[in-house]
């Protein structure tokens, strides 16, 4: 099919006809081979100028544009608008910077005419390459799988179920509620009684469109976004396993402690009556505080920051539950001495403060130090520690609660294989986007809310799993398909070797390895279009739509010109 | 050293950061000298061996592949895997006998308009001193 | 799934996020923001914790979605001023300022600018620098397209009728002194409140020397003066036109006065020194806090290096800064030393983060209520952060409280998700 291409050189009021004479341009490119028309134009991207392109490309009939104007990043939306506007295809279509990367940048009107020149070539060559391409449109299915039947599971399937969606909900203990079952309360500025938690579990098991399946962990997630096909294994009636298709994954798998045994300088394990803060959850529920020989504690330390410097993070929470554990002692034992050792006392929520200055008012003693050692004496307890002067003091108490780091869930490690999902140095999973994306993985479709992706308190636990619901209505919209990235990058057969380096520079798992075929493949609905797979092939088998070797290659004759 | 001598250098500035700055240079209306022309990619873990090896083999004097700073990457890694694909192709342009300072790896940010411009200045003053590519010569385009 | 209208008052990264992903789901955005430019505080910073990821190529791209959507109304120097109705129904007044600059034909070549005779304090650089009376605020400002500050316009505050400098100097008829403030009427389905932070002003403290006159800078203020396109262009040029040589950070100044940490501090002055030491290896860095909150599993990591670096940091109080001897003097109390000092040629002061100046009344206006604080009151009590007591009213990012990016970011999408069950009949407030 013979090729017309319109080139269209836009004055930009006078930007850029006060630096480059275009007319000289025209001229030099005019007749170059499948050069239709050559024009130039007061202003483009103006309304008059973009009905001008319609009517210019129907009229002239281009198959295909140039224009030499300002950055693509301002005007290249705006233009590939007019070309689908004339029933032109948007990517047949190439935009020239000669305003910022040209005009604005070379003062010598001369030198930058010529290099207007070299672009607007460029540009006309490369376009010849362009291939058409279409918008794809995928189905998706958009019921969700969320993993994890804690607070962060259950909020998110709460967020997530409804007429249009059906939630999933594996839990691989018998009940719902995760760690919140092991506490007696929580913090006032969340509201002290569970109550609301125990709620939000009996909603999810009236709730129609979520099927809860407890005793159960996920065998196998194949396919991606809009199209999962998961398997779940429930271990207590014979391994029977459940097929099902979703359209997005929550994990939310929450955490585990940080064993105390691992720093022996905190006695835990050898010296009687310290214990960790879920087992003091424990016992407070039941109403009684008591040692191990049945009798009330009169004095209690209360120790932050264990693990901290061993697993390198601070575990956000722990103060704040400390002291919660401090104020529930001092209601409970109206005259024990309490006393928390903290290296830095982190408040960072606005009422943490107000709690904080509270308890010092019941009498809660605060002590900062860096070393911390507890060792036995006489059925009581001695706490060695350097005080902030420097010096070495001790305090005896009959009872420590050691508040432990949080660390990732046991689990973590199989989900992150079954789902090819990278963990970050702490070994919880790791975010897109550290800023930007906090709740995403690299993986399109697979959402992290709660303390899988690190230690965070109850309502920032709720607001995450929220926000995995807002990310999943507005992706996954019942009816509405799923339109991927167009420039994505395909592998061809014949020139693959099987090696499989694309397969590990690419950070958003779309590439995978078929071993009957022993080539690799790209799975197109979820390619970003980087490039890194195109950059990296030895064998040159993979091209990228839109940044194809000739097209590049193309531009690289014409700068060399 | 030539003073006539103007070297014909290529650009691979990836979309997100380089490309943004360099536009950002242009709005400032900083000069640069006219001799570097840009080839847009979307990340510069694009730029294969091939294409900086053929550039050269066509007689580009320079080669410059512009992209985020390390851990700025708009796809995470794909500037990582550009530094390491340089450290190889200096070795092999040692290999074909070609000065390894004609190619070089910058990282320029979205707002380092000054710094683009200086660092496609200095580069442009570098090959100008090095001189023209022993390949020019194969231009016959 | 009904299209919904939502309308989210105030630009920056957590009115941009919930725009772009209501948008994505079909529905319309009217997003309404008060200055000229879109990127709210974010975009004044060079760097951002704790990769020190480049601040303006981070949000450049979202910017960039914002402006080229289509279905989203960007209502620039606009602010609401009443709000009738309930969820579902909400008709809003919009007061939209005159910009004097039309957006479709400005290209923002800036020719304007020069000519023009009226010098004022530029509010985006934090008065280190002046800015014209038409201007935009920074080097790369979207949108690129300057507004007219009709206060200090000669010709528009009447001082000086005839003068035309910019609108002589354009060649695309883009400025029109014709132009007159609009009010919109706005009928809504869900507001998201996104209006951000202020911080507190250093005046009021004046134990630590903050006159604008020496070398004692307030953190936004340093923000500007590190920033490559700021008004050193990251040279760092002090008041008195040295450079930073001994440097004092001093934490949580304002935390006792106000109540609450303001939770980034500690992160951010760690970020400044991690510069700092980048750009002048030889510099003596000292850090004065309280407690560090560094809560974020990447953030102790970021402070270790910075140990490493030799930037001490001191756990200190009474913590006051004086001039002697053409110096500051860095006065305070640690362990068992009453008196302590430290010589430095800067002090950067991290003032507390305190809710957005608009804030009572914009309360007023929503019909929502201050906390003890003067945050935006959300149902956090009942595990519900980001909702208010009035249905359909959310309220995201540090216009809830002092909050970093990504947990910004986290709250307007849990909003969003409200939204689309909200939009869809289901309430699971």
């Amino acid at each position: 099919m013979s090729k017309k291409i319109g080139v269209y050189i836009c004055e930009c009021g006078t930007n850029i006809s006060d630096r480059i004479n275009i007319d000289r341009v025209i001229d030099e490119i005019s007749s170059l081979e499948n050069v239709g028309i050559a024009k130039k134009y007061g202003l483009l991207c103006s309304p008059a100028g973009k009905k001008y392109l319609v009517e210019e490309i129907k009229k002239e009939e281009l198959t295909h544009l140039v224009i030499g104007a300002c950055s693509p990043r301002e005007h290249e939306q705006t233009f590939m608008k007019v070309c689908l506007e004339a029933g032109l295809n948007p990517y047949l279509f190439q935009m020239v910077n000669i305003r910022e990367q040209c005009a604005w940048m070379i003062s010598d009107k001369e030198a930058a005419t010529r290099l207007a020149i070299k672009y607007i070539r460029a540009g006309i060559k490369r376009v010849t390459l362009h291939k058409s391409l279409e918008k794809i449109e995928l189905e998706s299915n958009p019921d969700v799988l969320v993993i994890g039947g804690g607070i962060a599971g259950i909020e998110a399937s709460l967020s997530l179920a409804g007429p249009e969606r059906k939630v999933y909900l594996v839990e691989k203990t018998e009940a719902l509620g995760g760690m919140t079952n092991k506490f007696a309360q929580l913090l006032p500025h969340q509201g002290t009684n569970l109550s609301i938690i125990k709620d939000k579990i009996e909603q999810v098991n009236n709730n129609e469109h979520i099927e809860v399946l407890t005793s159960s962990t996920v065998k196998d997630i194949h396919g991606f976004l809009g199209n999962f096909e998961i398997s779940v294994t429930n271990h207590e009636q014979d391994s029977e396993t459940k097929e099902f298709k979703a359209g997005a994954v929550v994990v939310a798998i929450g955490f585990n402690l940080y064993d105390p045994k691992e720093a022996p300088a905190y006695g835990y394990g050898e010296v009687e009556n310290v214990i960790n803060a879920l087992e003091f959850e424990t016992m407070s529920s039941t109403g009684k505080i008591v040692l191990k020989n049945g009798k009330p504690p009169a004095a209690v330390a209360l120790v932050h920051c264990v693990g901290r410097k061993e697993e390198g993070y601070c575990s956000k929470t722990c103060c704040l539950y400390s002291i919660k554990f401090a104020r529930i002692l001092k209601d409970k034992l109206p005259d024990v001495d309490v006393s928390e050792f903290y290296q830095d006392l982190c408040l960072p929520d606005k009422s943490d403060q107000n709690y904080f200055e509270e308890a010092k008012k019941k009498g809660i003693h605060f002590i900062q130090s860096d070393e911390i050692e507890i060792k036995d004496i006489n059925d009581r307890i001695k706490v060695k520690y350097k005080s902030a002067e420097g010096k070495k003091e001790e305090l005896i108490v009959d009872m420590a609660i050691l508040a432990s780091a949080m660390v990732p869930s046991q689990d973590t490690p199989k989900i992150a294989e079954i789902l090819n999902l990278p963990l970050d140095k702490t070994g919880f999973f790791k975010e897109a986007h550290e800023m930007l994306n906090p709740i995403a993985t690299p993986i399109e479709g697979v959402y992290i809310a709660g303390c899988a992706l690190g230690p965070k308190n109850i309502p920032d636990s709720i607001v995450q799993s929220q926000a995995a619901a807002g990310k999943i209505l507005t992706t996954l919209v019942p009816g509405k398909k799923l339109e991927p990235e167009v420039k994505t990058a395909e592998i061809r057969e014949e020139f693959c070797t099987g090696c499989q380096t694309c397969l590990s520079v690419c950070f958003y798992g779309v590439i995978s390895f078929d071993e009957q075929k022993g080539i690799s493949t790209v799975n197109e609905a979820i390619c970003r279009g980087c490039g890194s797979c195109v950059g990296s092939c030895p064998s040159g088998a993979i091209k990228i739509k839109h940044f194809t070797y000739p097209q590049l290659y193309r531009e690289v004759l014409e700068a060399l010109r | 050293m030539d003073k006539d001598f103007k070297p014909n250098i290529v650009g691979f500035l990836c979309n997100w950061c380089s490309y943004a700055g360099a536009d950002l240079a242009g709005s400032n209306k900083l000069e640069i000298k006219p001799f570097l022309s840009v080839v847009k990619v979307m990340c510069s873990s694009r730029v294969n061996s091939n294409l900086v090896l053929t550039s050269f083999l066509w007689g580009a004097d320079g080669v410059l592949i512009a992209g985020c700073h390390p851990g700025d990457c708009h796809y995470e890694k794909g500037n990582y895997y550009a530094r390491r694909r340089f450290a190889l192709l200096k070795k092999i342009m040692e290999s074909l006998n070609l000065e390894p300072q004609r190619l070089q790896l910058s990282w320029v940010s979205a707002s380092e308009g000054k710094r683009y411009a200086e660092v496609v200045n200095k580069f442009a003053e570098d090959i100008i001193k090095i001189g023209p590519s022993p390949f020019r010569k194969n231009q016959n385009l | 799934m009904k299209k919904q209208n939502v309308l989210i008052i105030g630009a920056g990264v957590a009115g941009m996020e919930a725009s772009q992903l209501l948008t994505e789901a079909g529905h319309k955005v009217y997003l309404v923001e008060k200055e000229s430019l879109i990127g709210g505080q974010t975009i004044k910073f060079e760097e951002v914790y704790p990769n020190m990821e480049c601040s303006t190529c981070m949000v450049s791209p979202k910017q960039q979605e914002i402006l080229q959507n289509e279905n989203i109304d960007l209502l620039l120097l606009s602010e609401v001023k009443e709000v009738n109705g309930t969820a579902g129904e909400f008709k809003v007044k919009v007061k939209k300022k005159a910009s004097y600059v039309s957006l479709a034909n400005c290209i923002g070549c800036g020719a304007c600018y020069e000519p023009c005779p009226v010098s004022l304090d530029n509010y985006f650089e934090e008065g280190l620098t002046k800015m014209k009376a038409i201007a935009v605020p920074c080097a790369g400002a979207l949108p690129n397209v300057p507004a007219i500050d009709a206060e200090n316009c000669l010709r528009l505050n009447g001082k000086k009728k005839e003068c035309q400098a910019c609108k002589e100097a354009c060649m695309f008829d883009a400025i029109d002194f014709s132009e007159k403030d609009e009010t919109l009427d706005l009928e809504v389905n869900a507001i998201i409140v996104a209006t951000g932070f202020d911080m507190l002003d250093l005046k009021k403290l004046p134990q630590y020397g903050y006159n604008q006159k020496d070398n004692v800078y307030t953190a936004m203020e340093f923000e500007r003066l590190y920033a490559e396109n700021g008004p050193t262009e990251g040279k760092l040029i002090l008041r008195d036109g040295d450079t930073p040589k001994t440097i004092g950070i001093i934490h949580c100044a304002g935390r006792e006065e106000q109540g609450y940490c303001s939770a980034v501090c500690c992160m951010y002055s760690t970020k400044f020194s991690h510069f700092l030491k980048h750009k002048l290896p030889e510099a003596k860095i000292k850090e004065f806090h309280s407690d560090l909150c560094i809560p974020g599993k990447s953030h102790q990591k970021f402070y270790q290096e910075a140990l490493k670096k030799e930037i001490e940091f001191i756990r200190c109080q009474d913590i006051s800064v004086e001039k002697k001897n053409g110096s500051l003097q860095v006065n305070y109390q640690n362990g068992n030393i009453e008196k302590n000092t430290f010589t430095a040629n800067m002090i950067i002061v991290a003032p507390a983060m305190l809710p957005g100046k608009d804030t009572k009344t914009l309360t007023e206006t929503l019909g929502l209520s201050q906390d003890d604080k003067g945050f935006f009151a959300t149902k956090s009590k009942e595990l519900s952060p980001v909702t208010t007591d009035v249905e359909g009213i959310y309220v995201v990012g540090c216009a809830e409280g002092p909050k970093d990016i990504p947990d910004s970011i986290a709250q307007a999408e849990a909003a969003v998700g409200k939204i689309m069950n909200l939009s869809q009949g289901k309430n699971n407030e």
